[in-house]
């Protein structure tokens, strides 16, 4: 074996790409030594996906050399990058939603030398690579059916059913609340052990500060440095991140909170009772966090309220009235918004230009009666949006698509903000947004809290949460079990309400 | 991104790029300088006329099915509807007033339609689906109320009709003429209206559109009923031309516009498409049909050549995408 041959497991050195005119990667640099776990970072379109497609054989570099164990590999498509160990988790799940998850984990293998396939030690071996993860799925069990962390997990066990060597997690954790990602972390520890090397990218900086041994910062398609952990902290990361100090990542809360609540609910459930007895109030000027763990229930009490899911009782009171929302047209009238924790599926049109994109909920001011757009008012409207909300595009005609994680985001936050809705609730607001992009969103959902607006933010990310929230309502198994004031704050805090405990008394 | 023509002709591989974008015209252009070279007849105005007479009634339901496809659904119905519409318009010219019949005939075009409409949007009933039966329960129909033979026409308003079907104004037959007046109205109300608008975003991203708002049944119902609508309008303009209505027209016109729709590029999972690159589209299918007739090329030979140049512009398409 010529494992111990080279000190890098992975030497990437001088990797240039680009797509047509556009340049992504500029002699990058990449080294990951057996066993270790690599935290690669960046902000969006820093190039980290390029470099590891690069890696897996989904791309082809232009110049440079990619080094395995010492020798330099050219891969011509992912199967050679499957052969030779290197096993990636995309961003993008990448299941077939139709068949189980068992099938799912062996795709790859499916048909390839065997005649027949033994359905009954696939499963098995599925079951047992899943339980040895520690979550709990059933093998044999559509994939169609697995909620969105599930599917993740799914995911990882597919990419550790092969003789894997080297490992890439794009993002992993995203779908995830902090048990399942401790879990997941227990696992990478338990690889690493077995001399795996693992590349791991995230923007969450106090998970880099977890789980790696080294970290690579990519800025602008260049590498600004590799460095050990040890020798590093959150503040010199993200200035090679950016390139600039960043001093304040949540924005100071001074919108003045209306004394009367502007929206209430009281008692809400769902049809299928996955969400019941929730009851609580937001007032003008209030932002409100929802906290829980996944599946508490907090994305279908958002849609509950939105009428997207339906209901089986309950009232929803908006300025002392009540009102009711049967579908979503119905909360659009009553100016309720909503932004989708699944930004790609539910929350923008990506074909689409960011223009079409932006008046899709409120034609009212941009058309005549009879339904004819005002052109010049819709540009003039969508502009001042794109330069309020900070959206990084050339122009207002390029599609939603062609954007990175967080200017989308700002798009479908665009949409609601050119309606002027009572109350926004919004799922997850920067989940794949990368640092300064986060910054902007916080400071966005602050002026829209100033203007008056109830906002209901719903995260799993618990600096966040506690950074942006005046209050938090925290969801055990479909209902809320407690809630928080500012002065209890606190991740413990947080967590104890989350898995059904009461508070410390001190 | 918008840029003018004049910047995407001077960009590295501009000159192809901008073909390669504006295929379906490029397309079109090759095909009439093409037929001009090789046939003397096909620059005489009787050609040019006939040639638009012919695509009229498909060009008009290939508008239809371009807003449903926007959709992302299919209207597969259309075909048979223009038969058992012809076979109505027959029956009612006959027996009312020329205006009424003309209504009375969109009216139940477009109910027709907004039975599809409502089994898809209401009924969550795959729209291939719910087409399919209605093409043949419409084809059904209209040999039953035929009796299995054409109706023809017998009233002066009948006569008036496959008069007006039969000349021109200023040179353009009168079945153009209402063709293109359709396709400049789908034009308007695909860019400048809001109607356009939703159905596109609908067809781009359906749960998102019910997310923000939209009332996305209430407009899937809609392109139905409006493909039913136009469905009708076409068989009161193929009933004319002929002098009746049969049982037997439209056959498989569904296929020719569906063809048309995708040879104007337009994308069978909705969210694109224009109503220009539609008429494009027709344009090409009825310049092949007529090129080959007037070479004397047998019909079976004629399909193979049509099959082969809708494989050839849907190629052209993916370069576009790449």
């Amino acid at each position: 074996m010529k494992t111990e041959n080279s000190e890098y497991r992975v030497e990437m050195t001088g990797i240039s790409k680009s797509f047509g005119v556009v340049s992504v990667l500029e002699g990058v640099n990449l080294r990951v030594k057996h066993g270790e776990i690599h935290a690669l970072l960046g902000e969006n379109g820093a190039g980290k996906s390029t470099l590891v497609k690069i890696l897996s054989g989904v791309h082809q570099k232009d110049g440079g050399k990619v080094l395995l164990n010492g020798e330099e590999l050219n891969l011509k498509n992912t199967h050679e990058g499957q052969v030779k160990g290197i096993s990636v988790v995309y961003q993008e799940l990448s299941l077939v939603n139709d068949l189980s998850v068992a099938e799912n984990i062996y795709l790859h293998k499916l048909g390839a030398n065997k005649f027949w396939m033994n359905w009954k030690k696939i499963t098995k071996d599925a079951q047992e690579l899943i339980d040895s993860l520690g979550f709990k799925i059933d093998a044999s069990a559509r994939v169609r059916d697995l909620s969105i962390v599930q599917k993740q997990v799914v995911e990882i066990a597919k990419a550790l059913s092969e003789d894997t060597k080297v490992l890439v997690l794009d993002e992993p954790t995203t779908v995830f609340d902090p048990t399942d990602t401790q879990k997941l972390f227990d696992n990478l520890f338990r690889l690493k052990e077995k001399g795996i090397s693992i590349i791991y990218i995230s923007h969450h900086l106090e998970e880099i500060f977890k789980i790696a041994d080294s970290i690579t910062v990519l800025r602008d398609g260049v590498d600004t440095g590799c460095l050990p952990v040890s020798e590093t902290d959150t503040d010199s990361i993200i200035r090679l991140m950016i390139g600039r100090e960043l001093k304040d990542l949540y924005p100071v809360r001074n919108a003045t909170v209306g004394a009367e609540p502007i929206f209430e609910v009281k008692n809400l459930t769902a049809k299928n009772n996955l969400v019941h007895n929730v009851s609580f109030s937001v007032k003008p000027g209030e932002v409100l966090g929802i906290a829980g763990l996944g599946g508490s229930g907090r994305t279908e009490t958002a849609k509950l309220i939105f009428g997207a899911e339906k209901k089986k009782s309950g009232t929803l009171i908006l300025n002392g009235k009540e009102i009711k929302t049967k579908t979503p047209v119905d909360a659009v009238g009553h100016q309720i918004g909503f932004v989708s924790e699944d930004r790609k599926e539910e929350g923008v049109f990506l074909p689409l230009s960011i223009r079409r994109n932006i008046s899709v909920t409120n034609f009212r001011p941009i058309s005549s009666r009879l339904g004819f757009l005002k052109v010049d008012k819709e540009y003039e409207n969508v502009l001042d949006l794109i330069e309020k909300l900070n959206v990084k595009a050339p122009s207002s005609e390029v599609n939603v698509g062609n954007l990175s994680g967080g200017n989308q985001q700002k798009v479908a936050l665009a949409k609601w903000l050119s309606v002027d809705s009572k109350v926004i609730i919004i799922d997850e607001p920067t989940r794949g947004v990368d640092v300064g992009a986060k910054v902007e969103i916080y400071n966005l959902i602050n002026e829209v809290a100033e203007k008056g607006v109830g906002v209901v933010v719903i995260s799993s990310d618990m600096p966040e949460i506690m950074g942006i929230s005046d209050r938090i309502m925290v969801m055990h198994k479909g209902t809320f079990y407690g809630e928080l004031t500012k002065d209890q704050f606190s991740e413990e805090n947080i967590l104890r309400y989350s898995i059904g405990k009461a508070l410390k008394t001190t | 991104m918008a840029l003018t023509i004049k910047e995407q002709l001077s960009s590295p591989g501009g000159f192809l790029k901008f073909l390669i974008k504006h295929n379906t015209i490029f397309i079109f252009i090759v095909l009439v300088l093409f037929s001009a070279l090789i046939s003397d007849v096909f620059f005489t105005s009787v050609n040019l006329s006939n040639l638009l007479k012919q695509v009229s009634g498909i060009g008009i339901i290939s508008i239809g099915m371009l807003i449903v496809i926007l959709t992302g659904g299919i209207d597969l119905s259309v075909g048979s509807m223009v038969a058992l519409l012809a076979v109505t318009f027959a029956i009612l010219v006959n027996t009312f007033i020329l205006p009424l019949a003309i209504l009375l005939t969109i009216v139940i075009g477009f109910s027709l339609g907004s039975v599809a409409g409502y089994l898809v949007a209401f009924q969550k009933m795959a729209p291939f689906i719910a087409t399919l039966a209605l093409m043949t329960i419409a084809r059904g129909l209209g040999f039953i109320y035929a009796k299995g033979s054409p109706i023809t026409f017998t009233t002066y308003g009948g006569l008036y009709m496959s008069d007006f079907a039969n000349n021109s104004t200023l040179g353009i037959p009168n079945i153009a003429i209402v063709f293109f007046l359709i396709v400049i109205c789908a034009m308007v109300m695909l860019r400048y209206n809001v109607f356009g608008r939703l159905i596109i975003a609908i067809g781009s991203n359906e749960e998102a559109s019910r997310l923000s708002g939209i009332k996305v049944n209430k407009y899937k119902f809609l392109v139905y009923a409006i493909s039913g609508a136009l469905a009708a309008t076409a068989a009161i303009i193929v009933a004319s031309r002929t002098n009746l209505g049969s049982p037997n027209m439209g056959m498989a016109w569904e296929l020719d516009a569906i063809a048309a729709v995708v040879i104007g590029g337009a994308s069978l999972n909705g969210g694109k498409g224009t109503a220009i690159n539609t008429l494009m589209g027709v344009l090409i299918l009825g310049l092949i049909s007529n090129i080959l007739n007037l070479l004397n090329v047998p019909s079976y030979p004629q399909q193979v050549v049509k099959g082969a140049i809708i494989i050839f512009a849907v190629l052209l398409q993916k370069f576009e995408s790449k």
